[in-house]
């Protein structure tokens, strides 16, 4: 165990990407949407770090404005996937009874739909946006959300400070927020770390077939897809896009990782 | 066992029958006509043109009665036309679908002997060097999106070496060569990305099992490690993560629309991007159907298998059927 270890690499990256996005506009050294400020295709130089799209773009200033989008997206569903799912998750753990059989039954299904399937359908028809994105994706996570919700409910309304709670009179309302939603936060801030990753990736790749923000803004997603397509031409445009999303998902699922880990070992050590 | 049969039964038919609903609920609630994205542009619409063709798609009557009758006829084995091409949605699916599930099996294979060589390594020795690689290079296939790994691949194998094309398909009736080759970058692809949800999970089942009191003993006989990894702790660590095995099928086929779009491989996929782009409806249930339905029916099995290979497992109430 290993409690000293206060640091967490993950932690500081994902930070470090946060602070990236927020000040983008500070440190791009180009405007990334000025065509020709570089030979189109061009590799990493010292004037363009790395290199530049079809039309001459660069390609970290468009990288930088793109994390935003992303991380954006990527944000708003996570928080809409916690909500969504808190409350199911909630609902079904503390009525229980067919309630609970119905609303977990559902969780089942949603999970049975094709992630990619759904938000194709959906998006194609509500157009790609950073309102529809997010609302899509983060009703995609909430099933997940809700499962998990509701086994740590479950778990913490069996334990002794609840049954104590109930019988000194206290009120369900009373009792579900100021006693259980603190004891199952360190669970909801794992599933948010895992939420935050699987939104970048959900975002990417429907960004990927062709579903993602459309140009001239671009996020990881829309980039990538750009990049593919002129393969043939230059890697750099895909493989800098790629790193960007591959990193990002890494450090939040091992921030998640990190924090699970460390809650399994203190109770262990209770 | 026929009452674990039956309750496994319901639990799965449940899930289906509710999923499809929403399917069904979820495409008509979005914004989007079929009829008028089939006139695209075309002038001169007068709206009695319009709404007579949506009476001959059946798309004026009340929605319940559009999901019962359809539901009617896909127990039938009618899952409807295309409103643009006019094929039965039937004949279009059942020609893509070989396809997917060529790339599936092989996908798959690909997971499960990555698996079974990765997973009893890192189980050998917990902690020690090899461990902590594979146990990073886990970590790090579970961060990497599928398409990632595919442009990957195509960088080096296709647009490096030129050893292998990184588009197309050629059918196996044709040419088995061709077909193969061509199949081989996705069927990789795919399978990388499954290989470390296996790993974990069976990884740890081995470890789990290698403090059960038949190891010790078998340590106390003087069994060499290698001898009880793989004859005493593989084995019953299996069982387990046949589960895990099933939900990853599962997965796989929603998971291959991705890989087939990359590849250019015309399996239910493609068909389902193609479609969705024009909003087939009829296309799209079929196809959402059908994937859902192999997804509850391989968990349904492999919850079976587990259940046939220990019937403890028949006593639990379902391992993922439990609310």
């Amino acid at each position: 165990m290993n409690r000293r270890r206060r640091f967490s690499f993950s932690g500081f990256l994902i930070l470090l990407i946060l602070g990236i996005c927020v000040a983008a506009p500070l440190l791009s050294p180009y405007d990334p949407y000025a065509i020709g400020v570089a030979d189109p295709f061009s590799g990493p130089s010292a004037k363009n770090w790395m290199g530049a799209d079809d039309l001459g773009r660069d390609l970290l200033s468009r990288i930088l404005y793109g994390g935003r989008i992303t991380i954006l997206i990527a944000m708003a569903a996570t928080a809409i996937a916690l909500l969504i799912g808190t409350l199911w998750g909630l609902t079904a753990g503390v009525r229980r009874g067919w309630i609970d059989e119905f609303l977990m039954r559902t969780a089942d299904a949603v999970m049975a739909i094709p992630q990619i399937l759904f938000g194709l359908v959906a998006i194609s028809a509500l157009g790609a946006s950073v309102i529809s994105l997010p609302i899509v994706v983060g009703i995609l996570l909430s099933p997940t959300t809700a499962r998990m919700a509701r086994s740590a409910v479950v778990t913490e309304l069996a334990s002794d400070y609840v049954v104590a709670a109930v019988a000194s009179g206290t009120k369900r309302s009373r009792l579900i927020i100021s006693e259980i939603m603190p004891n199952i936060a360190p669970q909801l801030l794992v599933q948010l770390s895992i939420n935050a990753a699987a939104a970048v990736m959900l975002e990417a790749t429907l960004s990927f077939i062709g579903l993602g923000i459309q140009p001239p803004n671009a996020s990881w997603g829309t980039l990538m897809l750009q990049g593919y397509a002129k393969i043939w031409n230059t890697y750099w445009f895909v493989f800098f896009p790629a790193m960007a999303v591959t990193i990002t998902i890494l450090a939040f699922n091992s921030y998640g990782e990190r924090i699970r880990i460390s809650m399994d070992s203190r109770r262990s050590s209770v | 066992m026929g009452r674990f049969l039956f309750r496994r039964a319901t639990s799965s038919l449940s899930v289906l029958a509710l999923s499809v609903v929403l399917v069904f609920m979820s495409i008509r609630i979005l914004p989007g006509d079929p009829v008028l994205a089939k006139l695209g542009a075309a002038t001169e619409v007068t709206p009695a043109a319009l709404k007579a063709l949506r009476e001959e798609a059946g798309l004026n009557r009340p929605l319940l009665v559009q999901l019962f009758s359809w539901i009617t006829h896909a127990l039938h084995g009618d899952l409807g036309v295309s409103y643009f091409s006019q094929f039965k949605v039937t004949q279009l699916v059942t020609e893509r679908i070989p396809v997917t599930l060529e790339l599936t099996f092989f996908i798959i294979l690909i997971a499960v002997i990555f698996s079974l060589i990765l997973a009893p390594l890192s189980a050998l020795r917990p902690g020690s060097i090899v461990d902590r690689v594979i146990g990073y290079f886990t970590s790090f296939g579970l961060s990497v999106p599928g398409f990632v790994i595919g442009i990957i691949f195509i960088l080096i194998f296709s647009l490096k070496l030129q050893w292998l094309p990184s588009r197309g398909f050629t059918p196996i009736s044709e040419s088995v060569f061709e077909n193969l080759k061509l199949m081989i970058l996705p069927s990789i692809t795919g399978g990388l990305t499954a290989t470390p949800y296996l790993v974990r999970y069976l990884r740890a089942s081995m470890l789990e099992i290698k403090q059960s009191p038949f190891v010790r003993t078998a340590e106390g006989k003087g069994l060499s490690n290698i001898r009880i990894l793989f004859r005493h702790i593989l084995p019953n660590s299996l069982v387990p993560t046949l589960t895990m095995l099933g939900l990853i099928v599962g997965y796989t086929l929603s998971g291959v629309v991705v890989i087939e779009y990359m590849f250019g491989l015309p399996g239910i996929g493609s068909l389902a991007i193609e479609s969705s782009f024009k909003r087939d409806y009829s296309v799209i249930q079929g196809v959402a159907l059908t994937i859902i339905s192999f997804f509850i029916f391989t968990t349904f099995v492999f919850d079976v298998l587990c259940g046939i290979v220990d019937p403890r497992l028949q006593l639990a109430k379902g391992s993922q059927g439990e609310p």
